[in-house]
Formats: C-alpha cells, structure tokens, sequence
C-alpha cells in the first residue's frame, strides 16, 4: 500500500514529464510548418517542473535516490551508522514539515490576497504552489517512516541509470 | 554578524548537515530556513524560501535537462544503444587495446546522445566489462576508460549538467552546449592515444584473442544501421538549435521524440521500455532539481549576509592577478569535486564566481567550459566521484575499490592537462559556437 502511494509518486512525475515533451515537439513542429501554435504551452512547461520535482522527490527518498554524502558511513560501526540515519531522517522530517507549514500559510496569504499569475494564461497565484505541500507532506511521511521503523519497507535504488 | 562569520556559519552547518548523511537538497533547505530567519526577516523571510523554492525549479531553461536525459534513457532500455556498441565491437578491429578502444569510441558516440554521464557508465561498464575481463584484460586497462569516457559525456551535447551551468551562471545554454564539444573531442582522442601506447607497451595488459571476423559488408553494415540514426539525431538537435529554428528546449524535446521514434523503426520500442525510460528519467530529473529547490534563496543568503560581497571584495581588494584567481578556482572546484555532488557544487561556488568573472571580463563560454571540466573530474575523483560508485555497481566484487580509484588516475591527469590547453588556447572553446552561432 504504502510502496504503491511512492511509486505513484513517480509515475505521476514520469507522467507528467511525458506529457511536456510531447507538448513542446508539437509546438516546435507547429510554429515551423506555420501552423497555429499554441502559446501556453511554453508556460505550462515552466509549471510542470516544479510539479514533476515535487512528486519525484519522496519517491527518491524511498528509494534512497537523493544525493547525499557517505562519509561516515565508511568509518562508524553499524549501530552508529544507524544512530546518524535516524538524526539525518529527524532533521529531513524537520525541514518537510517547516515547508508544509510555511508553504499553506503562504498558498493562504495569497489567496486571501486574490493574487493573480497574468502570462499567457491567467489563474490565481496560489495554485503555484499547491503542489508544495502535497511533495512535503510526502517527504514528511517517508523521513518519519525512516525515524520510526529505519528498516524495511524502502526498496534500494536500482542502478540509478 | 561580519561577512566572514555569516561565511563561517552557513558553510560549517552545510559540511555538518551534509556529513550526517542528510540529502543535498534538504541540507540546502535546512541552510535557507536558518538563514530565512536571521537574514530574511524571520516569518517573511521562510515565506520567501518557500516562494523562491518553486520559482528556482520553475524556469524555461531548464526544461532541456529531462529532455535531454530521456534520450539517453530511451536509448538504454529499448535496447538499442546496445546494438550499437556492438557494432562498433564488430567494425573496430587489429588495435592494442582493441576492447578499451571501442569502450571510448562507443562511449562518446553514446554521449552525442544522452544527457546523462551515470546512464553511459553504467551502460558500458554493464556491457564491456565483463567481456575484458574476460578476456584478461587488466582490470585498470578494462574501467578506466569506461569511467573517463563517462565523464566526458558532460562536454558533449546533450548534456544536462551544462543546460544546468548555464541556466545557474547566466550563460548563453546553446552556446555553452555547443563550446563543449571540440574539448570533449579532444579528451576522447587524448584517451585514445593513451589507451594504445599503453597497450603497446604492457600487451599483457590488454591480450589480443582470436575471433570470428565479419568480412567485408557484414563488417560495415551494422555500424551504418545502428549508429547512423544516434548521429543524425544529435546533428538534428545540433542544428535546430544553432539554426535558429528552435531554443534549446524545443531542440531537446525534438531530439527526445526522434530518439523515441528511431527505436519504434527499427521495432525496439516497447510500452514496458518507454516506461521504464520516463520512470529513470523521472528519477534523475528529481534529484537534480530537488536540490535547485534550495538554489535562489541560498545565494540570497549568502548576499544578505554580506558572505558574497566580503568575500569577493577580499579578492579583489588583494589585487591578485586575473591567472592566480582562476587558478584558486580550479583548486577549489577540483577539491570540491572530490567530496560533493556537480549540482551541489554549483549552488555553492557560482554565487562567488561569477561576480569575479565579471570583474575579470572573462569569456563567459571560456570561462563556463573550464568550469564543465572541473566538475566533469569532480565525477571521477575518489573518494565521491559518481562515476566511481557506478563503476563500483557494476564491477565484480573481487576487484577492490583502490583498484578502481587507481583506473582512473590517468584520465584525471589528462583531464587537468585538458584544463591547461583551453586555459592557453581559449579559441578551443570559443571557435565552434562564433562559428555556428555567431557569437
């Protein structure tokens, strides 16, 4: 259950990934055969990185996907080594749930603000950043996951080819 | 707080946070909600780091690097950057070194293609290896170049790496994609060269051996089949990016849809394989950008906090000659390059360097090609080159981590020399875009 809800997270991001490049191709082929292009499209691509980011990123964390050092890893004993993921995952917990908070309050200012994105498109500011809390929110779970129960439900990375 | 203690602080807690294992992206997090809150102005200031967090990731230029990194990917799991290798193991034949030999040519074949260095290791380490091990191939003789070609991947378009420098650093994107290639072509004919004579000297280090040789056609043909489409492909995103007819992203996204679309000719194309190519390219397309999330507000800090400025004033105040700066640069890239991650690296030195760039009116796509190259050594250097623990993956068990850290020494020397030769002979970098784009 809780694997499928991570590897969703994926998928959405490989979805959504998919879907731009078609877009842009359609768009680049489009304008130089003088068909109507379509102007969004160039917005709607800016949009779906931070989307694709977001979703991909407790994804990776599950998967032990994300940069890191392993330093210490080399030189401590397992059980320390174990002492220093769960104070790594407590400190990433930490952070997830600081950009959940500041990001709803943000999203909430601006909507109360009645702030407005005018580009190509035009739709309310705080849209932006609904995906913000919903990427966190996920990292949250996985670093909690990690500080409660450090083994067992993470898969390894596959090669990271 | 002076500028040299906000320096102290902010770099301190970043090597803390980062040793303890934390991911990269979230210990840049962590940097810019402590630093929100003393330099930002508190509440507003973590605000801003969440703002800034989704306007870092949500930038056009960008948009080339999944792009450019699912070409490679497609490739990988249809299958068909195998079939091309292959070929080249057939039609190259009757050099020393013959195997070390394909792995670089194959190799940067393979880069023309893919936007990533991790997929074109993995690929050839995957592939080549076992075969020259098998055949007694020195172990040396056998990863070294594999690793080094790996990193040269970085110099040749597509490359994601360079879309991200030049996005991050306010570099022309097409003309930095296309300073790399003759410095990433030089390297591979460097590694050629040493490849051979080395061969020459220690045949024991690289046995020839008998096998059955395709003659004449049959020797030719699957080269003409497999890996013509690879080249028309990257003179198509080549061109229609320095023609003008479109911008880097809707070049890579052309060459991504053209990769896709040569695999389902030549009917290697699955519905298993394309999703598996999104998925890995979903995967390195997240780490990257999870860790730009941190990008825009760090570099605020680090100039709120007057870090910046002091640092560079330091430096220019000490009135050092322009050759002494970019020495200290290198040195610190190269050192840096040996502990943290290329996109980590960026975030951290750019906010210094390029102001010194300014200040020394250095050529952007010169200056950005030493650049590449530094951290394209930064893969390869022990103990965190990623290159390194690819090849770790890949390689058997019984050949110790030393051994791999001792394979690609040579290429890192030759990689230093490569900095030397662009640094004397800027034209290296700059004659290929004044060329096509006329810049």
């Amino acid at each position: 259950m809780y694997a499928r809800l991570m590897r969703l997270c994926g998928g959405v991001a490989a979805a959504v990934l998919g879907l731009i490049t078609l877009m842009v191709c359609y768009d680049v082929i489009a304008r130089n055969l003088g068909l109507r292009s379509v102007v969004w499209i160039n917005e709607v691509t800016e949009y779906a990185l931070p989307i694709a980011t977001l979703a991909a990123a407790p994804w990776l964390m599950w998967r032990n996907a994300h940069v890191r050092l392993d330093l210490l890893g080399m030189v401590l004993s397992p059980a320390a080594q174990r002492r220093v993921d769960r104070l790594s995952s407590a400190l990433g917990l930490v952070v997830s749930l600081l950009m959940v908070w500041y990001a709803v309050r943000m999203l909430l200012d601006s909507r109360a603000a009645g702030s407005i994105v005018i580009k190509a498109l035009v739709f309310p500011e705080w849209w932006l950043y609904v995906p913000v809390p919903m990427g966190f929110g996920l990292l949250a779970l996985e670093c909690g996951r990690r500080v409660l129960w450090p083994a067992g439900l993470a898969e390894d990375a596959e090669s990271p080819a | 707080m002076t500028w040299w203690q906000s320096l102290l602080l902010l770099f301190g807690l970043l090597t803390f946070l980062l040793l303890v294992g934390l991911p990269a992206g979230f210990a840049f997090l962590a940097i810019n909600l402590v630093g929100a809150v003393v330099y930002l102005g508190g509440e507003a200031g973590l605000m801003q780091v969440v703002r800034n967090g989704v306007a870092s990731v949500t930038n056009f230029s960008l948009t080339p690097i999944p792009f450019f990194i699912l070409m490679g990917e497609v490739l990988f799991h249809t299958g068909l950057a195998m079939k091309a290798i292959a070929s080249f193991d057939r039609a190259i034949r009757g050099v020393p070194g013959r195997l070390s030999v394909v792995a670089i040519v194959a190799g940067t074949v393979f880069s023309a293609i893919s936007g990533s260095t991790i997929a074109t290791t993995a690929l050839l380490g995957g592939l080549l290896l076992p075969e020259m091990l098998k055949r007694g191939y020195h172990p040396r003789m056998a990863m070294g170049p594999i690793m080094a070609i790996g990193g040269v991947d970085m110099l040749i378009p597509p490359s994601a790496l360079t879309v991200l420098l030049g996005s991050l650093a306010g570099i022309s994107i097409s003309g930095l994609l296309i300073a790399g290639v003759v410095p990433g072509m030089l390297l591979a004919v460097m590694f050629l060269v040493w490849i051979i004579t080395s061969a020459i000297r220690h045949p024991e280090h690289a046995p020839a051996f008998e096998r059955e040789e395709a003659v004449g056609w049959q020797r030719w043909r699957p080269l003409l089949v497999h890996v013509t489409p690879l080249l028309l492909i990257f003179m198509l995103v080549i061109v229609a990016m320095s023609a003008g007819w479109a911008t880097p992203t809707e070049s890579a996204a052309l060459g991504a849809l053209a990769t896709v679309l040569v695999c389902w000719l030549y009917r290697s194309l699955s519905w298993k394989a394309l999703g598996q190519a999104l998925m890995g390219t979903a995967a390195i397309t997240g780490i990257i950008l999870f860790i730009i999330i941190g990008a825009t507000t760090f570099s605020q800090i680090l100039s709120f906090s007057g870090a910046t400025n002091g640092l560079v004033a330091l430096v220019q105040g000490a009135g050092l000659p322009g050759w002494a700066v970019m020495a200290g640069m290198i040195v610190m890239l190269l050192i840096l390059g040996c502990f943290v991650d290329q996109v980590s690296m960026m975030l951290i030195t750019l906010p210094f360097f390029m102001p010194m760039v300014q200040h020394f009116q250095w050529d952007l796509l010169w200056y950005g090609v030493v650049y590449l190259i530094c951290m394209q050594l930064g893969l390869l250097t022990p103990p965190f080159g990623m290159l390194l623990f690819t090849m770790r993956s890949v390689a058997p068990k019984s050949i110790p981590t030393s051994e791999i850290f001792a394979a690609v020494t040579p290429y890192v020397l030759m990689g230093v020399l490569m900095i030397g030769l662009v640094l004397l002979v800027p034209g290296l970098a700059t004659w290929l875009p004044a060329l096509l784009l006329g810049k």
